[in-house]
């Protein structure tokens, strides 16, 4: 049941290209991993309260993984708080039979689990209700469960940054969990061919910005590299190589990392 | 529902940007050395941990999850060992993306 989970399809609304149209309201079937930042901002700033809404997706099942805290058991019922790192979040796993309180009888304060659940009654409740919780065994599942509404948001968000579309198939190796993950490589090659637009030469200067910065030297440090070299290495005025700059930060193709002048390549590692 | 008090995923270049916050982060223990824990980062950083949980085996992996005090030490609250089989590359991946794209995400 686990895998069927992390299926590449479990969580995106559809497998079809046309994300505008594939996130339409309604698809209560998904189950989609998250944060509870993602959750809360999502709650906070929806007018129907009843609902959830993240990225444009309608959320139905929510999957969370964090640590426990507060755990209250009885007869009927085992409350508990989550965290995630990102924020606390407070559930309920009824108990209904012998399976259900063995489930929830192995779970102690402390422990890292994963909980399948529905965020549906927290308005009137304040808390979300558990289907499933289970104990982490491999913490390389923690870390997976982290870049799941990564890539989630990034599928979601694609129609405003058009162009990155193209690194999403191998943004995860979701195949090489077990074993270990690859590093993610990004077809540099593909996102050339997308971006060369011939549409003057302000393009070209972001284009030959971006391509500095995705150079193998420029991914391989931590801090990435600074403005400065930048505009050393290309001969271009600095004006418009911080344009350029300012322009893929915006976009979310670059993020500065120790300092104001030191920048990234998001995509390249 | 509360994130008033996030946990940042950092690792050794990210801790120093996080001085006196909350933090969170997987070392590789190295040694200990008296109430103090040696470990390695996944960014291959050397990082002290003072704290009083000291049981996580050498060469196994811990996360910390406590105070930065130094730009290259944590305050522990909690210590967690995660084993042996820990695939720290992409530990490092998730520390940069949390903090830098995918920030909102997180914090």
């Amino acid at each position: 049941m686990y895998s069927s989970q992390y299926d590449g399809g479990a969580f995106v609304s559809s497998q079809s290209p046309d994300s505008s149209v594939a996130k339409t309201r309604g698809n209560r079937s998904t189950t989609i991993p998250l944060t509870v930042k993602q959750i809360t901002d999502a709650y906070e700033s929806s007018s129907q309260k009843s609902e959830l809404i993240v990225d444009g997706v309608d959320v139905g099942n929510i999957v969370l993984v964090g640590m426990v805290c507060n755990k209250a058991s009885r007869a009927t019922d085992a409350t508990f708080t989550l965290d995630d790192g990102t924020g606390r979040m407070d559930f309920i796993r009824w108990v209904n039979d012998a399976a259900d309180s063995s489930e929830t009888a192995i779970i102690e304060n402390g422990m890292y689990v994963s909980i399948v659940g529905s965020f549906k009654g927290f308005n009137e409740r304040k808390r979300a209700t558990a289907f499933a919780i289970r104990p982490i065994k491999d913490h390389n599942q923690i870390v997976l469960h982290f870049i799941q509404p990564i890539r989630m948001h990034l599928e979601n968000t694609k129609s405003k940054v058009g162009s990155l579309s193209q690194t999403q198939q191998s943004f995860v190796n979701e195949s090489s969990f077990s074993s270990g993950y690859k590093e993610p490589q990004t077809p540099v090659s593909n996102y050339a061919s997308v971006n060369s637009k011939a549409q003057g030469s302000e393009t070209d200067i972001y284009k030959l910005v971006l391509d500095v910065l995705q150079e193998p030297s420029s991914l391989a440090s931590e801090h990435g590299i600074h403005v400065d070299e930048v505009v050393q290495r290309l001969g271009l005025p600095a004006k418009k190589v911080k344009e350029a700059i300012d322009y893929h930060v915006d976009v979310g193709h670059i993020y500065s990392t120790i300092d104001d002048f030191h920048f990234k390549s998001a995509l390249g590692d | 529902m509360d994130t008033s008090s996030p946990t940042v995923f950092v690792n050794g270049e990210l801790l120093k940007l996080y001085m006196g916050r909350r933090v969170r982060t997987v070392v590789q223990v190295i040694r200990n050395e008296g109430g103090a824990v040696v470990g390695q980062s996944t960014d291959n950083q050397q990082l002290t941990v003072k704290g009083p949980d000291q049981s996580v085996p050498v060469m196994h992996f811990m996360e910390v999850i406590g105070v930065a005090d130094g730009p290259q030490s944590i305050r522990a609250e909690i210590c967690t060992d995660f084993g042996s089989n820990f695939d720290t590359a992409s530990y490092n991946g998730l520390c940069k993306l949390a903090n830098g794209q995918f920030k909102n995400l997180f914090l």
